[in-house]
């Protein structure tokens, strides 16, 4: 059975065959830690200066938790897919059509939204193998229209023009401020946790193989990659994992409409968080979420009617000036992993 | 002796062109068989099909003795089938250490591997090519002789035991070659893989190969020894037109 030994700087784990190490780094904790810290006061701080700034805090945890399955789905695929919102759109509607049916509360609705998510990509699955290049390019960026084409159409069941209303609430104490705070919270460890699976995954040996898928599909295949296999699975957790937001939007609102996050709107702010923070790089994401976040607050509170026009010309500046992203200026600089990081080619 | 590997009646159309025609070989372990042929002649399209990546149309491969003709590419590489490319096709975003590391993780199954161990595997290959102090280096990077350098090493990390190597000697100067080609024999010797190697320059595979197999058409004209194969009037015909005698 499993097997661990504890030596001087790594876990390592047996079982039967097979043999992982985990390598223990304590010299590279700090700068993560430090971050941590400032992610966990930060909500408490603004509680007491400005409660309102834990919602932006909440936006921002979130974009960066759809931003980084993405970013695993790119590498693992060796696509981009355009159209992640629509597991948001597959998970929220699950969650909020169980809520409002049964009146079931979000931990009961969770296993059912992580299902329908992996259903639906399990499903559409098959677009990684089939399509490539531009091709894979539009059929993604088709889904969630046509998914909010079908919440019109059904609007008996979907409301597609008003949205779903009277959801069971994540969380309610009675006190609208300290539900803010309680959620800000647990969307920061949301992030984290999705940050330190995905960095996890990306490290390993099956983030390599999928580096390498990434690379050049062919040459994965003829050096043995089951290339097929890793696809299905990095497209599936990936969507999974997004479906799971879906869920969290929907609870957290406590009302769901498609016309909210299925349009493009959304997906092109996911997709410049991806691009900002980083070229696709996980901790990139988290940079570029509080950046679009922050910047898109900002912009709303002060630049008043000219902000649908200030915002898309500000980003587009900074994707010129900055090809590596924010995290790109951190990373030029500070250079410490024996690893290369994963870049995404297509 | 049983063969290592069995090719009979191999065909590969595509559509109404009729790439490979009915070719049968064997390959012995331990020997290194040439593979020639005037350009065209369907040397590459063998090897796809012998690696997997063209499902042959009919026809039967084996190697040691268990059929491989439906298998897919990573299933043949799992059982030690392992091919360079003519232009090389490296990872470009990929360091040449973690190039050869990702095929020391997904070639031959290895049992109590971990991902640390196959980065000391890989590392021992990249020195044995001589690109140990390129190994942080993007593969985009590299030179195109550290390119090929590179393939062999990523091919001997799936642990081979039939390497295919897709002429070798394309776009390197006359020093680069002649360390390609030690470099290819040092491997046989070191991890007794059987080599497979097509070549369009025959001065090399006179010189290194045990057995030639030369194929026109997609059809095989001649087999035997490097001596008899180019003496053998229909393999100069292929190379140099009918007319040859009345110039010889």
């Amino acid at each position: 059975m499993v097997e661990m030994e504890l030596k001087r700087d790594r876990v390592v784990i047996r079982l039967g065959t097979k043999k992982w190490e985990w390598t223990l780094e304590p010299r590279y904790w700090r700068n993560t830690l430090l971050w941590a810290l400032f992610l966990l006061i930060a909500p408490a701080v603004a509680y007491f200066v400005s409660p309102g700034l834990i919602n932006t805090m909440i936006s921002a945890n979130i974009y960066a938790a759809i931003a980084m399955p993405l970013a695993l789905m790119t590498i693992g695929t060796g696509r981009m897919n355009f159209g992640p919102q629509f597991y948001i759109g597959v998970g929220g509607y699950t969650a909020a059509l169980l809520s409002i049916a049964y009146g079931w509360g979000p931990l009961t609705t969770l296993p059912f939204a992580i299902l329908m998510s992996m259903i639906a990509a399990l499903i559409f699955s098959p677009l990684v193998i089939m399509a490539r290049g531009l091709y894979y390019v539009l059929l993604t960026l088709l889904l969630p229209l046509v998914f909010l084409e079908v919440t019109f159409i059904y609007t008996d069941i979907f409301k597609g023009d008003t949205g779903l209303f009277g959801i069971v609430p994540l969380l309610d104490t009675g006190n609208a401020n300290n539900n803010f705070l309680i959620i800000g919270y647990f969307s920061t460890a949301v992030m984290f946790a999705y940050l330190w699976f995905i960095n996890k995954v990306l490290k390993s040996r099956y983030g390599l193989i999928m580096a390498a898928i990434n690379d050049d599909e062919e040459v994965a295949h003829s050096i043995g990659v089951n290339i097929n296999k890793v696809k299905i699975i990095a497209f599936v957790a990936a969507s999974t994992l997004i479906g799971i937001i879906g869920w969290f939007y929907a609870h957290y609102f406590s009302s769901f409409a498609g016309i909210t996050y299925l349009p493009l709107t959304f997906m092109l702010k996911i997709l410049l968080v991806l691009m900002i923070g980083g070229r696709a790089q996980v901790f990139g994401c988290v940079v570029g979420g509080y950046f679009i976040a922050f910047l898109e607050m900002l912009m709303i509170r002060f630049m008043g009617p000219i902000q649908p026009l200030l915002f898309p010309i500000i980003l587009l500046i900074l994707l010129f000036i900055l090809p590596e992203g924010l995290f790109g200026l951190y990373r030029k600089r500070r250079y410490r992993e024996y690893l290369p990081t994963i870049h995404v080619r297509r | 002796m049983t063969p290592l590997l069995k090719v009979s009646n191999l065909v590969k159309r595509f559509g109404g062109i009729i790439a490979v025609n009915d070719v049968s070989f064997e390959i012995y372990k331990g020997e290194t068989l040439g593979f020639i042929g005037p350009n065209g002649a369907g040397k590459s399209t063998v090897v796809n099909a012998l690696t997997g990546f063209f499902p042959a149309t009919s026809g039967k491969i084996e190697l040691n003795g268990v059929d491989i003709t439906h298998m897919k590419p990573h299933q043949r590489a799992h059982m030690g089938l392992a091919r360079t490319y003519q232009i090389p096709r490296p990872f470009p975003e990929l360091t040449a250490l973690t190039s050869v590391l990702a095929s020391s993780i997904s070639g031959k199954k290895r049992i109590n591997q971990s991902f640390q161990d196959a980065m000391f595997d890989a590392t021992h290959y990249l020195e044995f090519v001589g690109l140990f102090s390129k190994r942080n280096i993007l593969a985009r990077d590299l030179t195109f002789y550290e390119l090929r350098m590179l393939e062999l090493a990523r091919a001997l990390a799936t642990t081979p035991q039939l390497l295919f190597i897709d002429e070798v000697m394309a776009g390197l100067n006359p020093g680069e070659a002649k360390n390609a080609i030690k470099m290819i024999r040092k491997a046989k010797e070191e991890f007794g893989v059987t080599v497979f190697w097509i070549e369009h320059v025959m001065a090399v595979l006179m010189e290194a190969a045990d057995r030639i197999v030369a194929i026109n058409y997609g059809s095989k004209l001649a087999e035997g020894t490097p001596d008899e194969v180019v003496n053998n009037d229909d393999v100069i015909e292929a190379y140099l037109g009918r007319g040859w005698r009345e110039y010889a």
